[in-house]
Protein backbone atom coordinates (compact mmCIF):
# COMPACT_ATOMS: atom_id res chain seq x y z
CA UNK A 1 0.00 0.00 0.00
CA UNK A 2 1.47 3.38 -0.90
CA UNK A 3 2.04 6.08 1.68
CA UNK A 4 -0.75 8.31 0.34
CA UNK A 5 -3.35 5.61 0.68
CA UNK A 6 -1.97 4.84 4.13
CA UNK A 7 -2.28 8.47 5.22
CA UNK A 8 -5.86 8.63 3.91
CA UNK A 9 -6.83 5.40 5.64
CA UNK A 10 -5.33 6.77 8.85
CA UNK A 11 -7.48 9.90 8.69
CA UNK A 12 -10.61 7.80 8.21
CA UNK A 13 -9.66 5.36 10.94
CA UNK A 14 -8.87 8.07 13.50
CA UNK A 15 -12.21 9.74 12.64
CA UNK A 16 -10.47 12.90 11.50
CA UNK A 17 -11.57 14.99 8.51
CA UNK A 18 -10.23 14.78 4.97
CA UNK A 19 -9.43 18.30 3.72
CA UNK A 20 -9.37 19.56 0.09
CA UNK A 21 -5.56 19.48 -0.15
CA UNK A 22 -5.24 15.97 1.26
CA UNK A 23 -4.66 13.10 -1.10
CA UNK A 24 -7.81 11.02 -1.54
CA UNK A 25 -8.69 8.01 -3.68
CA UNK A 26 -10.33 8.89 -7.00
CA UNK A 27 -13.39 6.85 -6.08
CA UNK A 28 -13.79 8.78 -2.81
CA UNK A 29 -13.61 12.07 -4.71
CA UNK A 30 -16.04 10.86 -7.36
CA UNK A 31 -18.49 9.58 -4.78
CA UNK A 32 -18.43 12.92 -2.93
CA UNK A 33 -18.84 15.01 -6.07
CA UNK A 34 -21.87 12.93 -7.00
CA UNK A 35 -23.40 13.14 -3.52
CA UNK A 36 -22.64 16.81 -2.80
CA UNK A 37 -23.72 18.09 -6.21
CA UNK A 38 -26.92 16.07 -5.93
CA UNK A 39 -27.46 17.60 -2.50
CA UNK A 40 -26.86 21.12 -3.89
CA UNK A 41 -29.22 20.57 -6.83
CA UNK A 42 -31.87 19.30 -4.40
CA UNK A 43 -31.72 22.54 -2.42
CA UNK A 44 -32.06 24.58 -5.60
CA UNK A 45 -34.79 22.53 -7.30
CA UNK A 46 -36.59 22.44 -3.94
CA UNK A 47 -37.12 26.20 -4.30
CA UNK A 48 -39.68 25.52 -7.04
CA UNK A 49 -42.52 23.67 -5.27
CA UNK A 50 -42.37 26.17 -2.41
CA UNK A 51 -41.95 29.15 -4.72
CA UNK A 52 -45.15 27.93 -6.35
CA UNK A 53 -47.02 29.10 -3.21
CA UNK A 54 -45.00 32.20 -2.40
CA UNK A 55 -47.33 34.54 -4.26
CA UNK A 56 -50.36 32.92 -2.61
CA UNK A 57 -49.14 32.63 0.99
CA UNK A 58 -52.22 33.51 3.06
CA UNK A 59 -50.77 36.03 5.55
CA UNK A 60 -47.96 38.56 5.75
CA UNK A 61 -46.24 36.42 8.35
CA UNK A 62 -46.47 33.16 6.40
CA UNK A 63 -45.28 34.89 3.23
CA UNK A 64 -42.22 36.37 4.93
CA UNK A 65 -41.35 33.12 6.69
CA UNK A 66 -41.68 31.14 3.46
CA UNK A 67 -39.61 33.67 1.57
CA UNK A 68 -36.88 33.54 4.22
CA UNK A 69 -36.98 29.75 4.12
CA UNK A 70 -36.60 29.53 0.35
CA UNK A 71 -33.80 32.05 0.56
CA UNK A 72 -32.04 29.83 3.11
CA UNK A 73 -32.36 26.92 0.74
CA UNK A 74 -30.79 28.88 -2.08
CA UNK A 75 -28.00 29.72 0.39
CA UNK A 76 -27.59 26.02 1.23
CA UNK A 77 -27.29 25.37 -2.49
CA UNK A 78 -24.48 27.92 -2.59
CA UNK A 79 -22.56 26.36 0.33
CA UNK A 80 -22.89 22.94 -1.23
CA UNK A 81 -21.81 24.03 -4.70
CA UNK A 82 -18.77 25.55 -3.00
CA UNK A 83 -18.08 22.30 -1.16
CA UNK A 84 -18.21 20.42 -4.46
CA UNK A 85 -15.90 23.01 -6.05
CA UNK A 86 -13.22 22.16 -3.47
CA UNK A 87 -13.25 18.68 -5.01
CA UNK A 88 -12.34 20.02 -8.45
CA UNK A 89 -15.60 20.55 -10.33
CA UNK A 90 -17.00 23.95 -11.36
CA UNK A 91 -20.54 25.16 -10.76
CA UNK A 92 -21.03 25.51 -14.52
CA UNK A 93 -20.11 21.83 -15.00
CA UNK A 94 -22.52 20.80 -12.25
CA UNK A 95 -25.35 22.81 -13.81
CA UNK A 96 -24.60 21.26 -17.18
CA UNK A 97 -24.83 17.79 -15.64
CA UNK A 98 -28.15 18.73 -14.07
CA UNK A 99 -29.51 20.06 -17.35
CA UNK A 100 -28.27 16.98 -19.25
CA UNK A 101 -30.06 14.74 -16.77
CA UNK A 102 -26.75 13.19 -15.64
CA UNK A 103 -26.93 14.60 -12.12
CA UNK A 104 -29.98 13.82 -10.01
CA UNK A 105 -31.67 15.70 -7.20
CA UNK A 106 -33.96 14.46 -4.47
CA UNK A 107 -37.03 12.85 -6.05
CA UNK A 108 -39.33 14.37 -3.46
CA UNK A 109 -39.27 17.66 -5.38
CA UNK A 110 -40.82 15.93 -8.37
CA UNK A 111 -44.12 15.80 -6.52
CA UNK A 112 -46.47 18.76 -6.99
CA UNK A 113 -47.37 21.20 -4.19
CA UNK A 114 -51.12 21.32 -4.83
CA UNK A 115 -52.46 23.15 -1.78
CA UNK A 116 -51.15 25.45 0.94
CA UNK A 117 -51.15 22.46 3.30
CA UNK A 118 -48.52 20.90 1.04
CA UNK A 119 -46.21 23.75 2.06
CA UNK A 120 -46.79 22.64 5.64
CA UNK A 121 -46.20 18.99 4.76
CA UNK A 122 -43.02 19.82 2.85
CA UNK A 123 -41.57 21.74 5.79
CA UNK A 124 -42.66 19.18 8.35
CA UNK A 125 -41.93 15.92 6.52
CA UNK A 126 -39.45 16.73 3.77
CA UNK A 127 -37.29 19.05 5.85
CA UNK A 128 -37.83 16.69 8.78
CA UNK A 129 -36.41 13.81 6.74
CA UNK A 130 -33.62 16.00 5.42
CA UNK A 131 -32.62 16.95 8.97
CA UNK A 132 -32.31 13.31 10.04
CA UNK A 133 -30.01 12.72 7.09
CA UNK A 134 -28.07 15.94 7.55
CA UNK A 135 -27.56 15.56 11.29
CA UNK A 136 -25.89 12.27 10.48
CA UNK A 137 -23.81 13.95 7.76
CA UNK A 138 -22.41 16.46 10.26
CA UNK A 139 -19.96 13.65 11.09
CA UNK A 140 -19.14 12.89 7.45
CA UNK A 141 -15.43 12.39 6.75
CA UNK A 142 -14.96 15.23 4.23
CA UNK A 143 -14.20 18.40 6.21
CA UNK A 144 -15.92 21.08 4.07
CA UNK A 145 -19.06 18.94 3.71
CA UNK A 146 -19.19 18.25 7.44
CA UNK A 147 -18.80 21.95 8.32
CA UNK A 148 -21.42 22.90 5.74
CA UNK A 149 -23.84 20.43 7.30
CA UNK A 150 -23.34 21.84 10.78
CA UNK A 151 -24.34 25.26 9.52
CA UNK A 152 -27.21 23.98 7.42
CA UNK A 153 -28.70 21.91 10.25
CA UNK A 154 -29.19 25.02 12.38
CA UNK A 155 -31.38 26.55 9.68
CA UNK A 156 -33.18 23.33 8.78
CA UNK A 157 -34.65 22.95 12.25
CA UNK A 158 -36.28 26.36 11.78
CA UNK A 159 -37.70 25.11 8.47
CA UNK A 160 -39.22 22.07 10.03
CA UNK A 161 -40.90 24.25 12.67
CA UNK A 162 -42.24 26.49 9.89
CA UNK A 163 -43.85 23.46 8.26
CA UNK A 164 -45.17 22.07 11.53
CA UNK A 165 -46.67 25.46 12.42
CA UNK A 166 -48.64 25.52 9.14
CA UNK A 167 -49.87 21.96 9.79
CA UNK A 168 -50.84 22.89 13.34
CA UNK A 169 -52.91 25.86 12.16
CA UNK A 170 -54.59 23.76 9.51
CA UNK A 171 -55.19 20.68 11.63
CA UNK A 172 -56.87 22.91 14.23
CA UNK A 173 -58.63 25.10 11.68
CA UNK A 174 -61.90 24.80 9.75
CA UNK A 175 -63.07 21.37 8.49
CA UNK A 176 -61.79 22.29 5.03
CA UNK A 177 -58.35 23.17 6.38
CA UNK A 178 -58.22 19.93 8.33
CA UNK A 179 -59.12 17.99 5.24
CA UNK A 180 -56.37 19.75 3.30
CA UNK A 181 -53.86 18.90 6.04
CA UNK A 182 -54.80 15.20 6.04
CA UNK A 183 -54.71 15.12 2.24
CA UNK A 184 -51.21 16.65 2.21
CA UNK A 185 -50.01 14.04 4.71
CA UNK A 186 -51.58 11.28 2.60
CA UNK A 187 -49.72 12.41 -0.49
CA UNK A 188 -46.36 13.30 1.10
CA UNK A 189 -45.89 10.48 3.63
CA UNK A 190 -44.67 7.73 1.32
CA UNK A 191 -42.49 9.94 -0.90
CA UNK A 192 -40.93 11.34 2.31
CA UNK A 193 -39.91 7.96 3.66
CA UNK A 194 -38.63 7.06 0.19
CA UNK A 195 -36.23 10.03 0.53
CA UNK A 196 -33.82 7.79 2.48
CA UNK A 197 -33.33 5.63 -0.60
CA UNK A 198 -33.55 1.88 -1.19
CA UNK A 199 -33.37 -0.69 1.61
CA UNK A 200 -29.80 -1.38 2.74
CA UNK A 201 -29.92 -4.74 1.00
CA UNK A 202 -30.57 -2.98 -2.36
CA UNK A 203 -28.36 0.09 -2.01
CA UNK A 204 -25.39 -0.14 -4.39
CA UNK A 205 -23.49 2.92 -3.08
CA UNK A 206 -23.77 2.31 0.63
CA UNK A 207 -20.82 -0.09 1.03
CA UNK A 208 -17.99 2.28 0.09
CA UNK A 209 -19.73 5.31 1.57
CA UNK A 210 -19.88 3.60 4.96
CA UNK A 211 -16.29 2.33 4.69
CA UNK A 212 -15.05 5.86 3.96
CA UNK A 213 -17.36 7.30 6.64
CA UNK A 214 -19.00 9.62 4.11
CA UNK A 215 -22.22 8.04 5.29
CA UNK A 216 -22.40 7.21 8.99
CA UNK A 217 -25.76 5.50 9.19
CA UNK A 218 -27.53 3.32 6.67
CA UNK A 219 -30.66 4.24 4.70
CA UNK A 220 -32.85 1.98 6.82
CA UNK A 221 -31.42 3.24 10.11
CA UNK A 222 -32.08 6.84 9.10
CA UNK A 223 -35.57 6.02 7.80
CA UNK A 224 -36.42 4.32 11.11
CA UNK A 225 -35.23 7.37 13.07
CA UNK A 226 -37.43 9.63 10.97
CA UNK A 227 -40.51 7.46 11.35
CA UNK A 228 -40.05 7.12 15.11
CA UNK A 229 -39.71 10.87 15.48
CA UNK A 230 -42.60 11.77 13.18
CA UNK A 231 -45.37 9.40 14.29
CA UNK A 232 -45.90 11.15 17.66
CA UNK A 233 -45.96 14.52 15.85
CA UNK A 234 -48.74 13.27 13.56
CA UNK A 235 -50.62 12.05 16.64
CA UNK A 236 -50.20 15.46 18.26
CA UNK A 237 -51.72 17.03 15.13
CA UNK A 238 -54.56 14.50 15.21
CA UNK A 239 -53.74 13.36 11.69
CA UNK A 240 -53.56 9.78 10.45
CA UNK A 241 -50.44 8.43 8.75
CA UNK A 242 -51.59 6.57 5.62
CA UNK A 243 -49.99 3.23 6.50
CA UNK A 244 -52.30 0.55 7.94
CA UNK A 245 -49.26 -1.56 8.91
CA UNK A 246 -47.70 1.17 11.03
CA UNK A 247 -47.55 0.03 14.65
CA UNK A 248 -45.31 0.26 17.68
CA UNK A 249 -43.05 -2.72 18.16
CA UNK A 250 -42.38 -3.00 21.87
CA UNK A 251 -39.59 -5.51 21.42
CA UNK A 252 -37.40 -3.45 19.11
CA UNK A 253 -38.52 -0.13 20.63
CA UNK A 254 -39.53 1.41 17.32
CA UNK A 255 -42.30 1.42 14.74
CA UNK A 256 -42.92 -1.27 12.16
CA UNK A 257 -44.09 0.08 8.85
CA UNK A 258 -45.64 -1.19 5.64
CA UNK A 259 -44.00 -2.07 2.35
CA UNK A 260 -42.70 0.87 0.33
CA UNK A 261 -43.75 1.00 -3.33
CA UNK A 262 -40.32 0.71 -4.93
CA UNK A 263 -41.80 0.66 -8.38
CA UNK A 264 -42.95 4.24 -7.83
CA UNK A 265 -39.60 5.18 -6.30
CA UNK A 266 -37.59 3.96 -9.29
CA UNK A 267 -40.03 5.43 -11.81
CA UNK A 268 -39.63 8.89 -10.25
CA UNK A 269 -35.83 8.51 -10.00
CA UNK A 270 -35.75 7.63 -13.70
CA UNK A 271 -37.66 10.77 -14.62
CA UNK A 272 -41.23 9.52 -14.74
CA UNK A 273 -42.64 11.33 -11.70
CA UNK A 274 -45.37 13.97 -11.79
CA UNK A 275 -43.10 17.03 -12.15
CA UNK A 276 -39.65 15.80 -13.25
CA UNK A 277 -39.92 17.47 -16.63
CA UNK A 278 -41.42 20.71 -15.27
CA UNK A 279 -38.71 21.13 -12.61
CA UNK A 280 -35.88 20.65 -15.05
CA UNK A 281 -37.51 22.72 -17.80
CA UNK A 282 -38.03 25.56 -15.30
CA UNK A 283 -34.39 25.55 -14.25
CA UNK A 284 -33.12 25.35 -17.83
CA UNK A 285 -35.45 28.15 -18.95
CA UNK A 286 -34.41 30.53 -16.14
CA UNK A 287 -30.76 29.77 -16.92
CA UNK A 288 -31.11 30.24 -20.70
CA UNK A 289 -33.42 33.25 -20.63
CA UNK A 290 -30.93 35.06 -18.42
CA UNK A 291 -27.77 34.16 -20.33
CA UNK A 292 -27.67 37.75 -21.62
CA UNK A 293 -27.55 39.08 -18.02
CA UNK A 294 -24.54 36.95 -17.15
CA UNK A 295 -22.86 37.98 -20.42
CA UNK A 296 -23.53 41.65 -19.67
CA UNK A 297 -22.12 41.32 -16.15
CA UNK A 298 -18.99 39.62 -17.50
CA UNK A 299 -18.55 42.18 -20.29
CA UNK A 300 -18.93 45.02 -17.81
CA UNK A 301 -16.47 43.42 -15.38
CA UNK A 302 -13.96 42.99 -18.20
CA UNK A 303 -14.35 46.65 -19.26
CA UNK A 304 -13.99 48.02 -15.76
CA UNK A 305 -11.61 45.38 -14.42
CA UNK A 306 -13.65 45.10 -11.26
CA UNK A 307 -13.90 48.80 -10.46
CA UNK A 308 -16.91 49.71 -8.36
CA UNK A 309 -19.62 51.75 -10.05
CA UNK B 1 -65.74 43.66 4.63
CA UNK B 2 -65.55 47.14 3.14
CA UNK B 3 -62.36 48.86 4.26
CA UNK B 4 -62.33 52.63 4.09
CA UNK B 5 -59.59 54.92 5.29
CA UNK B 6 -60.64 58.20 6.80
CA UNK B 7 -57.63 59.83 8.38
CA UNK B 8 -55.43 61.89 6.03
CA UNK B 9 -52.15 60.62 7.48
CA UNK B 10 -53.41 57.03 7.17
CA UNK B 11 -54.35 57.73 3.54
CA UNK B 12 -50.85 59.06 2.94
CA UNK B 13 -49.13 56.10 4.61
CA UNK B 14 -51.21 53.44 2.90
CA UNK B 15 -50.01 54.73 -0.48
CA UNK B 16 -46.48 53.95 0.62
CA UNK B 17 -47.46 50.65 2.21
CA UNK B 18 -49.30 49.45 -0.92
CA UNK B 19 -46.43 50.51 -3.16
CA UNK B 20 -43.90 48.55 -1.09
CA UNK B 21 -46.24 45.55 -0.80
CA UNK B 22 -46.96 45.24 -4.51
CA UNK B 23 -43.31 45.65 -5.47
CA UNK B 24 -42.47 42.97 -2.88
CA UNK B 25 -45.05 40.66 -4.45
CA UNK B 26 -43.60 41.32 -7.91
CA UNK B 27 -40.10 40.47 -6.67
CA UNK B 28 -41.43 37.24 -5.13
CA UNK B 29 -42.19 36.15 -8.70
CA UNK B 30 -38.44 36.16 -9.36
CA UNK B 31 -37.80 33.40 -6.82
CA UNK B 32 -36.08 30.54 -8.71
CA UNK B 33 -36.07 32.71 -11.86
CA UNK B 34 -32.96 34.83 -11.24
CA UNK B 35 -29.99 34.90 -13.65
CA UNK B 36 -27.80 33.04 -11.11
CA UNK B 37 -28.15 31.80 -7.57
CA UNK B 38 -26.56 34.78 -5.79
CA UNK B 39 -28.88 37.18 -7.60
CA UNK B 40 -31.89 35.00 -6.83
CA UNK B 41 -31.03 35.34 -3.15
CA UNK B 42 -30.55 39.09 -3.49
CA UNK B 43 -33.97 39.52 -5.13
CA UNK B 44 -35.64 37.51 -2.35
CA UNK B 45 -33.83 39.68 0.16
CA UNK B 46 -35.21 42.84 -1.45
CA UNK B 47 -38.69 41.29 -1.49
CA UNK B 48 -38.38 40.54 2.23
CA UNK B 49 -37.32 44.12 2.95
CA UNK B 50 -40.27 45.50 1.00
CA UNK B 51 -42.92 43.23 2.51
CA UNK B 52 -41.53 43.76 6.01
CA UNK B 53 -41.56 47.52 5.45
CA UNK B 54 -45.12 47.37 4.11
CA UNK B 55 -46.25 45.43 7.19
CA UNK B 56 -44.76 48.04 9.54
CA UNK B 57 -46.48 50.80 7.56
CA UNK B 58 -49.83 48.97 7.70
CA UNK B 59 -49.41 48.68 11.46
CA UNK B 60 -49.14 52.47 11.70
CA UNK B 61 -52.21 52.85 9.47
CA UNK B 62 -54.11 50.39 11.67
CA UNK B 63 -53.11 52.28 14.79
CA UNK B 64 -54.14 55.67 13.39
CA UNK B 65 -57.43 54.37 12.02
CA UNK B 66 -58.13 52.35 15.17
CA UNK B 67 -61.01 50.34 13.71
CA UNK B 68 -59.82 46.85 14.57
CA UNK B 69 -58.52 46.25 11.05
CA UNK B 70 -55.23 44.35 10.91
CA UNK B 71 -52.33 44.67 8.46
CA UNK B 72 -53.41 41.32 6.97
CA UNK B 73 -56.93 42.71 6.41
CA UNK B 74 -55.49 45.69 4.54
CA UNK B 75 -53.46 43.42 2.28
CA UNK B 76 -55.88 40.56 1.76
CA UNK B 77 -59.34 42.14 1.90
CA UNK B 78 -59.21 45.21 -0.32
CA UNK B 79 -60.04 45.17 -4.02
CA UNK B 80 -58.30 46.92 -6.93
CA UNK B 81 -60.02 50.28 -6.45
CA UNK B 82 -59.20 50.25 -2.73
CA UNK B 83 -55.46 49.84 -3.37
CA UNK B 84 -53.21 52.89 -3.66
CA UNK B 85 -49.87 51.74 -5.08
CA UNK B 86 -47.91 53.48 -7.82
CA UNK B 87 -48.56 51.97 -11.25
CA UNK B 88 -44.79 51.71 -11.67
CA UNK B 89 -44.52 48.84 -9.18
CA UNK B 90 -47.35 46.87 -10.84
CA UNK B 91 -45.36 46.49 -14.05
CA UNK B 92 -44.30 42.92 -14.90
CA UNK B 93 -40.95 41.12 -14.85
CA UNK B 94 -40.85 40.89 -18.64
CA UNK B 95 -37.11 40.32 -18.41
CA UNK B 96 -34.39 41.05 -15.86
CA UNK B 97 -33.94 44.59 -17.24
CA UNK B 98 -37.60 45.32 -16.40
CA UNK B 99 -37.11 43.98 -12.90
CA UNK B 100 -34.05 46.17 -12.37
CA UNK B 101 -35.38 49.37 -14.01
CA UNK B 102 -38.63 49.16 -12.03
CA UNK B 103 -36.81 48.63 -8.73
CA UNK B 104 -34.24 51.30 -9.42
CA UNK B 105 -36.79 54.01 -10.29
CA UNK B 106 -38.77 53.01 -7.21
CA UNK B 107 -35.73 52.90 -4.93
CA UNK B 108 -34.71 56.47 -5.84
CA UNK B 109 -38.25 57.62 -5.06
CA UNK B 110 -38.42 55.68 -1.79
CA UNK B 111 -35.05 57.07 -0.76
CA UNK B 112 -36.26 60.67 -1.19
CA UNK B 113 -39.64 60.12 0.45
CA UNK B 114 -38.40 58.28 3.52
CA UNK B 115 -35.54 60.75 3.94
CA UNK B 116 -38.12 63.50 4.40
CA UNK B 117 -40.34 61.33 6.59
CA UNK B 118 -37.55 60.93 9.14
CA UNK B 119 -38.83 64.26 10.42
CA UNK B 120 -42.50 63.30 10.43
CA UNK B 121 -44.53 64.53 13.38
CA UNK B 122 -45.84 60.99 13.75
CA UNK B 123 -43.15 59.42 15.93
CA UNK B 124 -43.73 55.89 14.70
CA UNK B 125 -43.41 56.96 11.10
CA UNK B 126 -40.28 59.00 11.83
CA UNK B 127 -38.63 56.09 13.66
CA UNK B 128 -39.59 53.59 10.98
CA UNK B 129 -38.28 55.89 8.24
CA UNK B 130 -34.89 56.13 9.93
CA UNK B 131 -34.71 52.37 10.17
CA UNK B 132 -35.84 51.55 6.63
CA UNK B 133 -33.57 54.12 5.00
CA UNK B 134 -30.59 51.87 5.71
CA UNK B 135 -32.24 49.07 3.70
CA UNK B 136 -33.41 51.42 0.98
CA UNK B 137 -29.95 52.85 0.46
CA UNK B 138 -28.51 49.35 0.26
CA UNK B 139 -31.13 48.32 -2.29
CA UNK B 140 -30.57 51.50 -4.25
CA UNK B 141 -26.83 50.82 -4.40
CA UNK B 142 -27.59 47.40 -5.80
CA UNK B 143 -30.13 48.46 -8.43
CA UNK B 144 -27.99 51.43 -9.45
CA UNK B 145 -25.03 49.09 -10.01
CA UNK B 146 -27.18 46.83 -12.17
CA UNK B 147 -28.44 49.81 -14.22
CA UNK B 148 -24.88 50.73 -15.11
CA UNK B 149 -23.81 47.12 -15.60
CA UNK B 150 -26.68 46.37 -17.98
CA UNK B 151 -26.44 49.73 -19.72
CA UNK B 152 -22.71 49.40 -20.37
CA UNK B 153 -22.51 45.61 -20.59
CA UNK B 154 -23.37 44.40 -24.09
CA UNK B 155 -25.37 45.76 -27.00
CA UNK B 156 -28.17 43.38 -26.11
CA UNK B 157 -28.29 44.33 -22.43
CA UNK B 158 -28.24 48.00 -23.36
CA UNK B 159 -31.17 47.65 -25.75
CA UNK B 160 -33.16 45.55 -23.27
CA UNK B 161 -32.56 48.14 -20.57
CA UNK B 162 -33.56 50.96 -22.93
CA UNK B 163 -36.83 49.18 -23.65
CA UNK B 164 -37.48 48.62 -19.95
CA UNK B 165 -36.75 52.26 -19.10
CA UNK B 166 -39.01 53.44 -21.94
CA UNK B 167 -41.82 51.35 -20.52
CA UNK B 168 -41.34 52.33 -16.89
CA UNK B 169 -41.10 56.04 -17.65
CA UNK B 170 -44.76 56.02 -18.71
CA UNK B 171 -45.61 55.56 -15.04
CA UNK B 172 -43.36 58.28 -13.65
CA UNK B 173 -45.46 61.42 -14.26
CA UNK B 174 -48.18 60.30 -11.82
CA UNK B 175 -45.61 60.36 -9.03
CA UNK B 176 -45.48 64.12 -9.34
CA UNK B 177 -49.25 64.84 -9.30
CA UNK B 178 -48.94 65.77 -5.65
CA UNK B 179 -52.24 66.33 -3.90
CA UNK B 180 -53.05 68.13 -0.65
CA UNK B 181 -52.36 65.03 1.38
CA UNK B 182 -48.86 64.61 -0.09
CA UNK B 183 -48.18 68.30 0.51
CA UNK B 184 -49.34 68.00 4.09
CA UNK B 185 -46.99 65.17 5.09
CA UNK B 186 -43.95 65.62 2.84
CA UNK B 187 -41.81 68.59 3.85
CA UNK B 188 -40.86 69.50 0.28
CA UNK B 189 -42.45 67.69 -2.66
CA UNK B 190 -40.52 69.77 -5.21
CA UNK B 191 -37.33 68.53 -3.67
CA UNK B 192 -38.43 64.88 -3.97
CA UNK B 193 -38.90 65.38 -7.69
CA UNK B 194 -35.77 67.48 -8.22
CA UNK B 195 -33.52 65.01 -6.39
CA UNK B 196 -35.12 62.06 -8.16
CA UNK B 197 -34.45 63.68 -11.54
CA UNK B 198 -30.86 64.56 -10.73
CA UNK B 199 -30.07 61.02 -9.62
CA UNK B 200 -31.94 59.28 -12.44
CA UNK B 201 -30.63 61.57 -15.21
CA UNK B 202 -27.08 60.94 -14.01
CA UNK B 203 -27.46 57.17 -13.97
CA UNK B 204 -29.23 57.03 -17.34
CA UNK B 205 -26.33 58.96 -18.79
CA UNK B 206 -23.77 56.70 -17.12
CA UNK B 207 -25.70 53.70 -18.47
CA UNK B 208 -25.76 55.02 -22.06
CA UNK B 209 -29.56 55.04 -21.90
CA UNK B 210 -31.57 57.77 -23.59
CA UNK B 211 -34.02 59.51 -21.36
CA UNK B 212 -37.55 58.90 -22.67
CA UNK B 213 -39.71 61.92 -23.42
CA UNK B 214 -41.72 63.35 -20.56
CA UNK B 215 -44.88 64.05 -22.51
CA UNK B 216 -47.87 64.23 -20.20
CA UNK B 217 -49.97 61.10 -19.73
CA UNK B 218 -53.65 60.79 -19.04
CA UNK B 219 -54.12 57.46 -17.37
CA UNK B 220 -55.78 58.32 -14.09
CA UNK B 221 -54.08 58.68 -10.74
CA UNK B 222 -53.13 55.97 -8.26
CA UNK B 223 -54.24 58.28 -5.45
CA UNK B 224 -57.80 57.73 -6.73
CA UNK B 225 -57.33 53.95 -6.91
CA UNK B 226 -56.77 53.95 -10.68
CA UNK B 227 -54.35 51.24 -11.76
CA UNK B 228 -52.94 49.26 -14.63
CA UNK B 229 -54.78 46.03 -15.50
CA UNK B 230 -51.92 44.11 -13.91
CA UNK B 231 -53.06 44.90 -10.39
CA UNK B 232 -56.17 42.72 -10.62
CA UNK B 233 -54.03 39.71 -11.51
CA UNK B 234 -51.51 40.47 -8.78
CA UNK B 235 -54.30 40.61 -6.19
CA UNK B 236 -55.87 37.41 -7.56
CA UNK B 237 -52.74 35.48 -6.61
CA UNK B 238 -52.02 37.42 -3.46
CA UNK B 239 -55.52 37.16 -1.98
CA UNK B 240 -56.61 33.75 -3.23
CA UNK B 241 -56.62 31.81 0.04
CA UNK B 242 -58.20 34.37 2.40
CA UNK B 243 -60.84 35.11 -0.26
CA UNK B 244 -61.60 31.42 -0.92
CA UNK B 245 -61.71 30.50 2.78
CA UNK B 246 -62.90 33.65 4.57
CA UNK B 247 -63.34 31.91 7.93
CA UNK B 248 -59.96 30.19 7.99
CA UNK B 249 -57.06 31.31 10.13
CA UNK B 250 -53.60 30.59 8.78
Amino acid sequence: MDKYQEAFDGIIERDERVEPRDWMPDEYRKHLIRQVSQHAHSEVIGMQPEGNWLLRAPSLRSKQVLLAKIQDEAGHGLYLYSVAETLGISRAEMLQQLHDGKAKYSSIFNYPALTWADIGAIGWLVDGAAIVNQVSLQRTSYGPYSRGMIRICKEESFHQRQGFEIMLHMANGTPEQREMAQDALNRFWWPSIMMFGPHDSDSPNTGNAMKWKIKRESNDELRQKFIDKTVPQAEFLGLTIPDPDLKWNEEKGSYDYGEIDWEEFWAVVKGNGPCNKERLDHHIKAHKDNAWVREAAEAYAAKTEGELV
Amino acid sequence: MKITIDNDLAKFIIRLADTEMILGQRLCEMCSNGPFLEEDIALSNSALDLIGRAEELYKIVAEIENKGISPDDYVYRRNEREYFCLKLVEQPNTDFAWTIARSYLHDVYANEVFTQLQNSKNENLAALSKKVLIEIMYNLDRTRDWMVRLGQGTEESNSRLQEAVNHMFRYIPEMWNWDDIDQKYLADTDKVKANWETEVNGILKASNIEKPSDDPFFMGDYRDGIHSEYLGHILTDLQYLPRAYPDAKW
